[in-house]
């Protein structure tokens, strides 16, 4: 039911797919590094050269501590890097000034988390309509069907005036998913979003996440160790094998 | 959806904190503005009382003991003048207006305060205007044939219960002579409010009854000059008698507001202290609600959200708070929207600085 579910976990080479296919996002060398105080910083990426190809679904895995949310933060620009470009649809949001980033983020990417992070004052329906709200894309009028109709594509539609603690747990996922997908945008970053969930409704939660993006052509970068999820990717990358940070933890020397 | 709706959501989702910051917003602010009334009022009272006649001519002694007992009714009364220093007011060329008082007893604590008809009459430079709720003015009838007509002040009417038509007294010995209550008078807002009125003779006549008194004694006589320069000179005139002395009622008045501007100085700062409690507590109430939506409003700039545009559902949010709590107080509505806004400022910037990657993950 699910198309590439037996591609390999091996990550193909990166320059074939660069030059086949346009990339969603691409990345070059992208460091990160965080303040520890005592002049001492955490090398948490580096990152060479990596690309996601446009509609792919594409999985990252690794260890915990390997710097798989810090990368969907950068891709996502709520964090900026140390240094290097990140490129999403050829716009480099590295340089974009903060609310032009906010703006961008907005109408290009849609953020889906482990513990879903709905609203808890807001209906299922508000919810979708928040986040409209923020991209302002949509005509105030259209945006109460419209996020009526993409919370019946997911099965909610009797659920529009519940609040998130009047959801299931797989409905609740649902409804950010139904979020991430208000403003129409050509990527979806998806951090862990089965890990929450029982096996069984994480299966159907992750088979709506990917027809919906199928649907639309959306690329699709999920971060996951769940096995279900590795299968159901285009190509499973280890982060592990882009990631190359030079010290784990490094003493910068004092003037 | 816009962020007012947003902000009121949020409100609304917290609504035990929210209704609890609004009633203290707007009970801090009905204590001030009452205070602040309340002041001006004491204030306007004292000034509307005093101002239409601009020399007083009493006994001799303290002149602050003279204005409070003739103007307020307060204070021990002042000695006795003799009515001649009356005549010789009425007839001086310089006055436009002399009005006998003269004071004694009290009936249930309400000040018996006899005069003439002139106490009451509508001059076109008087400010305070009497007027008749009920009856009529008592009749300045002539000294052999008192007729013991009374008059109230709207106070002293409705605190005794008297109605027009009743008798009372006050004293065994007085038993004989009632008075009738011919009239009640509208309230003045003023000391005049809780006084009892009749004629001289009336007053007199009581004194023989009751003291076997044979003068006929005034307090005070309120004086109007018909021009402002001749002022100076009438002071001067009763001040040099040995029995009287004439004090300019605001001149007392301004040494009294000197002695209650301590007070006054005292309330400012508690009142103060009231704006800063009502402040602080709308600012904890937001701060805490912000630091509770961190994860929630990392959420929003996740989404897209403008860091300005989260400022502002902060912001509007304890300006709703304020509103709420200054729709109970019109006459301040504006001032505590802005105090709200201030108070909503430093929750709004925390807000507004919450960093997005720290604050996503579940455990933060």
């Amino acid at each position: 039911m699910i198309a590439g579910g037996a591609s390999s976990a091996a990550p193909r080479p990166q320059r074939r797919l660069m030059t086949e296919v346009p990339a969603a996002v691409t990345l070059h060398g992208v460091k990160k590094a965080f303040p520890l105080g005592n002049g001492r910083t955490l090398d948490a990426l580096n990152i060479e050269h990596w690309a996601v190809s446009a509609g792919s679904c594409t999985v990252l895995t690794g260890p915990s501590g390997s710097g798989k949310t810090t990368l969907l933060n950068l891709i996502a620009g709520v964090s900026l890097p140390t240094a290097g470009t990140i490129a999403v649809h050829d716009t480099d949001i590295s340089v974009l000034p903060e609310p032009r980033r906010d703006r961008f983020r907005a109408h290009h990417i849609g953020y889906v988390f482990q513990t879903f992070n709905l609203l808890s004052a807001f209906t299922a329906l508000e919810n979708v309509m928040l986040s409209m709200m923020f991209a302002d894309a949509i005509p105030k009028p259209e945006q109460r069907r419209r996020a009526g109709e993409i919370l019946a594509r997911l099965g909610l539609a009797a659920r529009l005036s519940h609040k998130p603690q009047q959801l299931s747990r797989g409905e609740q996922q649902r409804v950010a998913i139904a979020r991430a997908l208000a403003n129409r945008p050509p990527l979806i970053l998806a951090d862990e979003p089965c890990a929450s969930l029982d096996a069984s409704t994480a299966r159907e939660v992750l088979d709506e996440l990917l027809s919906v993006c199928r649907e639309a052509g959306t690329t699709l970068l999920v971060v996951s160790h769940e096995s279900a999820v590795l299968a159901a990717g285009d190509q499973v990358i280890d982060i592990t094998t882009i990631n190359r940070p030079e010290y784990r933890v490094r003493f910068v020397e004092r003037v | 959806m816009t962020i007012l709706m947003v902000a009121l959501k949020y409100l609304r989702g917290r609504f035990v904190a929210s209704a609890l910051t609004s009633l203290s917003v707007a009970l801090g602010v009905s204590l001030v503005v009452a205070s602040v009334l309340l002041s001006r009022g004491i204030q306007q009272g004292f000034i509307e009382g005093t101002t239409d006649y601009s020399l007083l001519v009493g006994a001799k002694g303290s002149p602050t003991q003279l204005v409070l007992n003739v103007v307020f009714r307060m204070d021990v009364p002042t000695p006795n003048i003799s009515y001649s220093t009356y005549g010789q007011l009425r007839d001086d060329p310089r006055v436009e207006v002399a009005v006998p008082v003269a004071m004694g007893d009290a009936y249930q604590g309400y000040r018996y305060v006899a005069t003439t008809g002139g106490y009451f009459a509508a001059f076109p430079w008087r400010r305070k205007t009497f007027a008749i709720s009920e009856g009529r003015f008592f009749r300045d009838d002539p000294p052999e044939q008192p007729m013991y007509e009374a008059m109230l002040g709207a106070d002293a009417a409705r605190l005794t219960g008297l109605r027009v038509g009743d008798r009372f007294h006050e004293g065994e010995e007085m038993a004989e002579y009632p008075m009738t209550v011919v009239g009640i008078l509208r309230s003045t807002n003023s000391a005049d409010d809780r006084a009892i009125f009749f004629s001289l003779a009336s007053y007199w006549e009581m004194n023989e009854v009751s003291r076997k008194m044979k003068v006929k004694p005034l307090t005070a006589v309120l004086v109007r000059p018909k021009r402002m320069s001749d002022l100076a000179g009438l002071h001067r005139g009763f001040n040099l008698t040995a029995e009287t002395q004439a004090v300019f009622p605001s001149a007392v008045l301004l040494n009294i507001f000197n002695v209650l501007g301590l007070v006054d100085e005292l309330v400012t700062i508690i009142l103060a202290f009231v704006v800063l409690l009502v402040l602080l507590y709308l600012f904890v109430s937001m701060y805490s609600a912000t630091l509770e939506r961190k994860r929630e409003i990392a959420t929003m700039r996740a989404l897209g959200a403008r860091r300005a545009t989260i400022l502002g559902i902060v912001l509007l949010e304890s300006c709703a708070l304020a509103v709420i709590g200054g729709a109970l107080e019109p006459v301040v509505f504006g001032g505590v929207v802005a105090l709200g806004a201030l108070a909503g400022l430093l929750p709004a910037v925390l807000a507004y600085r919450t960093e997005v990657a720290e604050n996503l993950a579940p455990l933060s």
